[in-house]
């Protein structure tokens, strides 16, 4: 199906996304919620394009929009840029301290606050990790909450019992807003403390006892995750060697 | 039939040099943290072995990886990792029986030995020929198969 980006006719598979389209020709649609293990959300709406089909022209979501028809798609007008400035210039009202809002701000060129923000917000609701979290069959955060109020959270701010504490939403979170200790024995992740499994010759933590089940589990190899990274390769050396210390 | 990686290590010096080959490669610096090969020495016995990805028919990584982003190149048989679709959970650095598979936290990417789509810089550049990258014969497969034979023991072992 042959449809137009930008004045650029392309070549693209019916039902694909506007914003898969886009990417594939090389054509950069800006996006927060969207990642590509799991597609876009249609959450943070930086992706609003212009869809012209005959006559009529109407603005999307290009993450969530499917191409079934021959359209000609605009991904920059001024609507659109008035837009994503706005979408911007809020949630860097929201997130202030985060260096990923500061400097998306500077790019977009929105005014600084001289409101009362709050200083220790880091969170923009994009939803990647409650995303993460989903497809590592866990689900066990969410967003709560409505309105000004909206956060991402456990069930009532409890140790989730889905949680296997693997840190997935604290690496997919763009702002850092998702705090993940560890300390000698423990990792803290959403009110929730974890033991961790220590490497058998080294002592170093390998991981939590949850993260060792769930990897068994879907692995279906029987395998024991008694060592590190390093000693697992040096497990494997010494047995090559013949050479037992 | 897809060419593989096959280590022989009486012939490995110890000496490093494909760590800083493949960091060089994928990373631009000379940096064997960042290596996705890695030597193993013994000095009191003069034994040394180049560990890295085994390129596993059954792998453990594309298991439990919870996207799917780990697959088999069709080209080069490697098993490779899509840095898009990555979460970084790490869950497959955990899960490699031979601690192949590691999380580099300067690029934020999960490596691993992905043949240098078909031209790996270690086998070029190693000085004692201990790593060489062949054509999957019966020669090759045998000294693979002793090698995963004795890989095999050492799991029974661990447990």
């Amino acid at each position: 199906m042959r449809i137009i980006i930008d004045e650029k006719p392309v070549e693209v598979e019916p039902g694909i996304t506007i914003l898969e389209a886009a990417r594939q020709n090389d054509i950069d649609i800006p996006t927060l919620c969207y990642h590509e293990a799991f597609g876009g959300q249609g959450m943070c709406r930086m992706c609003m394009v212009e869809v012209k089909n005959g006559a009529t022209s109407r603005l999307v979501a290009s993450c969530t929009y499917p191409i079934s028809e021959e359209i000609e798609v605009s991904t920059s007008t001024p609507a659109i840029a008035r837009i994503r400035r706005n979408i911007i210039g809020l949630l860097y009202r929201r997130a202030p301290n985060s260096e990923f809002m500061q400097l998306l701000r500077e790019q977009y060129k929105c005014p600084e606050v001289r409101l009362d923000v709050n200083q220790e917000e880091n969170c923009i609701l994009c939803r990647l990790c409650v995303k993460a979290c989903e497809e590592m069959g866990s689900s066990a955060i969410a967003a709560v909450f409505r309105g000004t109020d909206k956060r991402i959270g456990t069930p009532y701010d409890d140790a989730a019992t889905a949680c296997i504490g693997c840190g997935a939403c604290a690496q997919i979170c763009p702002t850092g807003a998702i705090a993940m200790t560890e300390s000698e024995d423990r990792r803290t992740i959403w009110n929730k403390d974890f033991a961790l499994v220590r490497c058998q010759r080294c002592g170093q933590p390998v991981g939590t006892p949850e993260q060792l089940e769930y990897i068994a589990s879907k692995s279906g190899l029987a395998l024991e995750f008694g060592l590190c990274q390093e000693c697992r390769r040096k497990q494997a050396a010494v047995k090559v060697s013949g050479y037992h210390r | 039939m897809d060419k593989i990686i096959v280590v022989q290590p009486e012939k490995c010096t110890g000496c490093h040099t494909c760590e800083l080959v493949c960091s060089f490669t994928h990373s631009d610096e000379f940096n064997p943290t960042r290596s996705r090969i890695s030597v193993i020495n013994f000095e009191k016995i003069g034994f040394a072995f180049p560990v890295l990805c085994q390129q596993c028919g059954e792998a453990a990584c594309m298991k439990v990886c919870p996207v799917g982003a780990i697959s088999r190149s069709a080209v080069t048989g490697a098993m490779e990792i899509n840095d898009g679709k990555c979460l970084r959970c790490q869950m497959c650095t955990i899960a490699c029986p031979f601690g192949a598979t590691l999380y580099d936290p300067v690029a934020n990417i999960v490596a691993k030995c992905d043949l240098c789509q078909g031209d790996p810089q270690c086998v070029k550049l190693c000085p004692s020929g201990a790593i060489s990258y062949q054509a999957a014969s019966v020669n090759s497969l045998s000294k693979r198969k002793a090698f995963a034979a004795r890989f095999t023991d050492v799991f029974e072992e661990v447990r």
